[in-house]
């Protein structure tokens, strides 16, 4: 018994985890059809931001707006100088945010130093659930995710900005013709989308192992739970995550880690290969 | 044409008019998984250099130091070893790199230039005039395991690393030792290179009732585990203990989640030794703010040069066979402490580190260490 509860916590914990992680790629490619292969990187620039606050020797809530400003600042540049030139370019997308995953890669070797920066845990002890014990963090990490997606798809779903982006995505041209300022509207989410992935970073960097390399991990993964719950919608999102989460979580648990990887691996190539539009292909 | 003529009356120029010196090439990681380390190789290798040549130099002449990057695919790696060797004139080299990079290296020079190799790694190398100063699994864990028992209570044991040869050689040996001490395996596991979720090993590991956790893990994927292991509070249920888990590690998994996190190496740079706080002293007011973190893969440069310079000063020359024949029972001095050549390997001093605070407290030291390895 213990031992399914304490599995199921952790299959919940993978699924938060990648969910809050693929969110921001999820989003830019929704709405702008950018893959953008710096996803990592935003999420591995969010996670320096709690090391410079300790550095820097202010309080570990000093996170938040040192993420938001050092992500913003560097997504907007991005669109300004790269992304821009590139929307309805998916080919040519891929492969700059690829380069610009390099740069950003190397820029933080430069900036922090290679070596691994530990990142305290604001909540730390373990919370008893029954007869099992689970980390407190995670425990609070799990709630947050799940408050801030049906915050955002209640959000989509209602507000006039939501309204104005669906519009967007239906057809550019055609918004653009209603007096929709379509490029500013995808500047606008763009940088939204890497301060998702920055925040990603900053909410999961005390249970990670943090490091200017870190990102690529955070890439593969998202990218493995948009194949499976299919490409551009909250609801495909979530359906990925808790696919990919939940097998890797299995398998690790029955067999080994060697099987969980090799599951979602295999899993990744039958989507794209039987059904490339995933389990909720949205529109 | 012209432009060629010259440089080659200038080249020839000043290798005529160059003073004698030993020439010897240094292979650190620069880049790749262990680029980590590059800093502290060459800073430790730097002061060796500096030391040799203060006490005389090799025979007589002085060092001059050649570095070339090896965090790169062996056969790249191989490329600038055959560079140094032939075009640079290098008589000798000692590198601290990965074991498949070692094995290139030996099948290029066939015992035709001595070759240092100093990184922790799982014994066995044998191939002529080739010496290892590199921990062994038998060196770090034959002392430690008995006194883990005796002090901690450590006796049912958990083994996981990384899936490789280095992590699952450990465990051989490790086997072995923990049974010869009375304890008992109680699970082992390895997990691919590159993991972060160890929540199913961690489930196993409580499963267990393991009181200690032998950790072959490297980099990233032991940070990550430690974290999650005293996220779940099993910090509680067992120690561990690393034979990888040296300071930037430390640093990575971070005091809180560092309770009863053992390491077993032949250097730390909190030893408690004059000639550890002296390499110490000597890295920062050398490279002032670009000294890098001390760390035992790195500060093996230093032990390398060492017993390359005491290896040319009892032969008189590098040349390898007179080398070889006076190889055994060289002995040198570094901020491990004395060292003695045993057939190819050291026999070394081995500290056992506390890191609960964060940082490494040696709670304990093994004189004379065998490498217990055989090339018989």
């Amino acid at each position: 018994m213990d031992t399914l509860v304490l599995f199921l916590l952790n299959a919940t914990w993978q699924i938060a985890a990648l969910a809050l992680t693929a969110l921001g790629l999820a989003l830019v490619f929704g709405l702008l059809r950018i893959m953008n292969m710096a996803h990592g990187e935003f999420v591995m620039l969010g996670a320096y931001a709690p090391v410079l606050a300790a550095q820097w020797g202010l309080p570990a809530l000093a996170a938040v707006p040192i993420c938001l400003v050092l992500v913003g600042a560097i997504a907007w540049l991005v669109e300004r100088l790269v992304v821009r030139h590139l929307y309805a370019r998916m080919f040519d997308s891929l492969l700059a945010t690829w380069a610009l995953s390099i740069l950003l890669r190397k820029g933080a070797e430069l900036a922090f130093g290679r070596q691994f920066r530990n990142v305290a845990a604001p909540l730390d002890g373990v919370t008893r659930l029954g007869t099992v014990g689970y980390p407190t963090y995670r425990l609070a990490v799990v709630a947050l995710v799940l408050a801030g997606l049906l915050g955002l798809w209640l959000w989509y779903r209602r507000s006039a900005t939501g309204l104005r982006l669906r519009a967007m995505v239906d057809n550019p041209a055609l918004a653009q013709a209603a007096g929709i300022d379509t490029a500013r509207l995808s500047a606008v989410a763009f940088v939204a989308g890497c301060l998702m992935a920055g925040l990603a970073g900053l909410l999961l960097a005390p249970t990670l192992s943090v490091a200017p390399g870190m990102g690529l991990d955070a890439l593969i993964r998202s990218f493995f739970a948009l194949i499976v719950g299919g490409l551009g919608t909250l609801e495909g999102l979530g359906l990925g995550a808790s696919v990919i989460g939940g097998l890797q979580s299995g398998l690790s648990a029955v067999f080994t880690q060697t099987a969980g990887y090799l599951g979602v691996l295999v899993l990744a190539i039958l989507f794209l290969w039987r059904r490339p539009d995933g389990l909720y292909p949205g529109r | 044409m012209k432009r060629f003529v010259i440089a080659t009356i200038l080249a020839t120029g000043f290798a005529g008019s160059a003073p004698a010196e030993v020439r010897l090439g240094v292979l650190v990681p620069d880049s790749g998984p262990a680029g980590l380390f590059g800093p502290s190789s060459r800073q430790a290798a730097q002061l060796a250099a500096e030391d040799i040549n203060a006490t005389g130099g090799i025979a007589g002449e002085p060092v001059t130091l050649l570095f070339a990057d090896v965090g790169v695919p062996p056969a790249q790696a191989v490329q600038s070893v055959q560079r140094l060797w032939r075009a640079e004139g290098v008589q000798g080299f000692v590198g601290m790199h990965d074991s498949a990079v070692r094995a290139a290296i030996v099948s290029q020079l066939r015992g035709q230039v001595p070759y240092v190799y100093s990184a922790v790694y799982e014994g066995g190398e044998c191939a002529p005039d080739t010496y290892v100063t590199g921990e062994t699994p038998a060196q770090q864990l034959a002392p430690v395991i008995p006194w883990l028992a005796e002090h901690e209570a450590a006796h049912r044991w958990y083994l996981i690393g990384n899936d490789y040869n280095w992590p699952r050689d450990t465990n051989a040996a490790a086997q072995d030792i923990i049974a010869a001490s009375g304890g008992a395996v109680v699970g082992e596991e390895y997990v691919p290179l590159g993991s972060s979720d160890f929540d199913a090993s961690l489930a196993r590991i409580r499963a267990s009732g393991a009181d200690a956790v032998l950790v072959t893990l490297v980099g990233g994927d032991s940070v990550a585990f430690n974290i999650a292991y005293a996220a779940f509070g099993l910090d509680g249920q067992a120690l561990r203990l690393g034979t990888l888990i040296e300071e930037n590690t430390l640093a990575g998994i971070g005091a809180a989640n560092a309770h009863r996190l053992f390491a077993s190496m032949g250097f730390f740079a909190s030893i408690d030794s004059e000639a550890a706080r002296s390499f110490d002293a000597r890295l920062h007011s050398r490279f002032g703010a670009e000294a890098a973190q001390p760390n035992g893969l790195g500060e093996s440069l230093y032990d390398g040069l060492m017993l390359m310079a005491a290896l040319g000063n009892a032969a008189g020359s590098l040349e390898p066979g007179a080398v070889a024949a006076v190889a055994d029972g060289v002995r040198y001095s570094s901020p491990r402490g004395n060292a003695r050549l045993d057939h190819n390997h050291v026999a070394q001093t081995i500290y056992l580190a506390d890191g609960s605070s964060g940082q490494f407290a040696t709670v304990a030291r093994f004189d004379t260490v065998p490498a217990g390895v055989s090339c018989e």
